[in-house]
């Protein structure tokens, strides 16, 4: 009986390690600051669950502003690269089993190459600092 | 006289000798008087034990004692200790100690091909000196920390 428990424990994670998986993925650009507005009324304040988690990352800032969102899909083995600003891009390769990896262009350079796992639930955060004690933030989350 | 001169002789004593060579060693004995002596000592020893030997008799009948050895050997036979019972938790530790180290290494195989896990996936390639990475666990975010673009503005792209 246990033999049989064991051999199917095998064959179901032979395949499901053998199926394609399409990460499902939404990418956040956020400005950071200490003021309770934004100047720019485009700007809507951060959703709940990412400033919570913002909360908890060594940052300084207390309020922070969504600038521009996009969903996209990234089949395993492909990659898709976002556009966030006319200064800011995002691509993400999916190299399966929820690795990612993420090329972080400015201005159409390069600026960061991140290899890492981000199961769903999980953020990836980018970000520097930005004139008058603000911030620009880059928010990846594997969406659900 | 030779030992197999002895055993020859004894034989002869015995009845055991072929008749032909019992000829032989009858003759012999005409002749040697060594071994004409040791057949009349070999004689009188076996008819002194023969005529002394104790007769044992056994109380019962002859078949009721083969009959009683037969049926201590039978009762041998069935009071032959029975074989140990095994506890039924030491039985499925015999079954589970094998199908353990099969589970053991099929799971380090799988383990082996899966991909790098959440905590010692992360790799960073930069192009900034003066960035830096942090991992926060109890949320599972990671922030990658850059000096890029220091001197401008988001909202001046707008």
């Amino acid at each position: 009986m246990l033999w049989m428990a064991v051999l199917v424990l095998c064959l179901s994670m032979t395949a499901g390690s053998a199926q394609t998986a399409t990460l499902k993925l939404e990418a956040q650009l956020l400005w950071g600051t200490n003021d309770g507005t934004s100047p720019n009324p485009k700007h809507k304040p951060v959703g709940p669950e990412i400033r919570k988690k913002l909360k908890e990352l060594p940052l300084k800032w207390t309020n922070y502003f969504e600038e521009n969102r996009k969903s996209f899909d990234v089949a395993e083995g492909g990659a898709n690269k976002v556009s966030l600003s006319d200064r800011c891009e995002v691509e993400v390769r999916n190299l399966g089993g929820n690795k990612i990896e993420v090329t972080h262009f400015g201005k159409g350079e390069k600026v960061v190459k991140q290899t890492q796992t981000l199961p769903k639930g999980e953020l990836l955060v980018l970000g520097g600092n930005a004139p008058n004690s603000t911030a620009w933030l880059v928010v990846l989350k594997h969406a659900e | 006289m030779e030992n197999d001169a002895h055993l020859k002789l004894q034989a002869f004593v015995d009845g055991e000798l072929p008749e032909a060579e019992a000829r032989v060693v009858a003759s012999q004995l005409a002749r040697d008087a060594d071994a004409a002596a040791l057949i009349a000592e070999m004689k009188f020893t076996r008819h002194a034990l023969a005529g002394h030997e104790k007769a044992v008799r056994v109380p019962e009948s002859r078949d009721f004692y083969w009959s009683k050895i037969r049926r201590q050997i039978e009762a041998s036979e069935v009071e032959r200790p029975a074989p140990v019972a095994i506890p039924w938790h030491a039985k499925l530790r015999r079954f589970l100690a094998p199908a353990t180290a099969v589970a053991v290494v099929v799971i380090a195989g799988l383990l082996a091909t899966q991909p790098v896990g959440v905590v010692g996936g992360t790799e960073t390639s930069l192009s900034d000196s003066g960035a830096f990475t942090y991992r926060d666990f109890s949320s599972g975010t990671t922030l990658v920390w850059l000096s890029y673009p220091a001197e401008e503005t988001l909202d001046d792209e707008d």
